[in-house]
């Protein structure tokens, strides 16, 4: 390599003589062995070949370097199949993997309208059976079977007390009928006399002194219970024809009558739940 | 032209026997026929040149394919063997076209 005044090198032509070249270039110029130059310089021109050893290892060597041409040219032939086949048996197995995940796609599409159906249908259950159940409840508690709890109103009704005077100020059946027909016109919903649940079928009597309901003798006070709203339920049953008479009966007779509001009545059911003669027609 | 038969005697061999090589040196065989193809280059331009000589031909070409072999052993080893097989066989083939464009020259004065 030669230093030039402009800074500039020169790759010297002779490489073999210039240890610090770049390897690129290294490798592009150097490609013969150099010992094959550097023996010929040493050789004696007179003794044409001194090693008839080494011709035969050449040969050898040759002889290996044909070995390994037809080996790697057989191997590489004989792997060609194989490597098809497994390509082949890889595209095998990618398609049906691919068919697989399509049917099962499709499946799960399939099962995923069906649970949307399932869904559906049991919504609509659901709907209906809430229905079917407010339903009862509503039959329930207009027939009495069903006992109830809720704001309503408490009137407490008594014979006047004894003056000693005339007789009379003494609560009749009929003037319990009234009352209650008034309170059902107020808006009751489940009326009680003493605990005894009213139903279409109860009745109001007197038998003896005593009045009974459904045959149970009852002693004065007595008490109804309705639920219904308690804002409105007093002033309506005092419109009533039975909330009028009553208010007369107080009056005039000096019976007690008294309409408390309560946040909170109980009302049980009447224990009677079936009927003893009707049967429901079946539709034909 | 001895040399000529030799090889021709080797490919024949390799073909008709088919001898069966170990399975831990199958990867490199490939590797290891460029290197001798190189050497084999070599050797013929060092002919034509006038400068051959036994020796130098067997010794460069047992150590040309075992380097190559080792290197890119080696380079399996650490996980590159790809990439110093391609560095390997990148630079015998720019050493085997430059020999084979000497060889050209001298065969065609071209």
């Amino acid at each position: 390599m030669t230093h030039l005044p402009g800074g500039f090198r020169k790759v010297d032509p002779d490489a073999s003589e210039a240890p610090h070249i770049g390897l690129l270039t290294q490798v592009m110029t150097q490609t013969l062995d150099q010992d094959y130059a550097s023996v010929a310089r040493r050789r004696d021109p007179q003794v044409p070949d001194p090693s008839p050893r080494w011709r035969i290892g050449a040969l050898s060597v040759l002889l290996v370097f044909g070995l390994m041409l037809g080996v790697s040219a057989l191997t590489t032939d004989q792997e060609q199949p194989l490597i098809a086949a497994e390509r082949a048996e890889l595209i095998e197995q990618i398609e049906a993997g691919q068919s697989k995940l399509a049917d099962q796609q499709q499946q799960l599409a399939a099962l995923s309208d069906e649970v949307a159906r399932m869904q559906s249908r049991l919504a609509a259950e659901l709907t209906d059976d809430r229905l079917l159940s407010n339903r009862l409840t509503a039959l329930g508690v207009a027939a009495g079977t069903i006992g109830v709890t809720g704001p309503g109103v408490v009137v407490t009704v008594d014979d006047a007390r004894y003056t000693g005077a005339e007789s009379g100020g003494v609560v009749l059946d009929t003037d319990l009928q009234l009352l209650v027909n008034g309170l059902w016109e107020a808006g009751a919903e489940a009326v009680s006399i003493d605990d005894h649940r009213l139903t279409s079928l109860t009745s109001i009597r007197l038998a003896g002194e005593a009045i009974t309901v459904d045959y149970r003798s009852l002693a004065p006070p007595y008490v109804i219970e309705a639920t219904g709203d308690p804002d409105t339920m007093p002033a309506r049953l005092l419109e009533t024809r039975g909330g009028q008479f009553w208010l007369d009966l107080k009056t005039n007779y000096g019976v007690q009558f008294e309409i408390v509001a309560k946040s909170q009545v109980s009302i049980p059911a009447d224990l009677r739940d079936h009927l003893l003669y009707a049967a429901p027609r079946r539709a034909t | 032209m001895i040399a000529a038969y030799g090889l021709a005697l080797g490919v024949l061999a390799g073909l008709l026997m088919e001898p069966s090589i170990p399975e831990a040196l199958a990867p490199y065989l490939p590797i290891a026929v460029v290197a001798a193809l190189d050497a084999v280059f070599g050797g013929l331009r060092a002919h034509l040149d006038g400068v051959f000589d036994d020796k130098v031909f067997v010794i460069s070409f047992v150590s040309n394919v075992l380097i190559a072999a080792t290197i890119v052993y080696l380079g399996d080893q650490l996980g590159v063997g790809g990439q110093l097989s391609t560095g390997v066989i990148v630079v015998l083939g720019i050493r085997i076209f430059s020999n084979v464009a000497a060889i050209r020259r001298h065969v065609f004065h071209a």
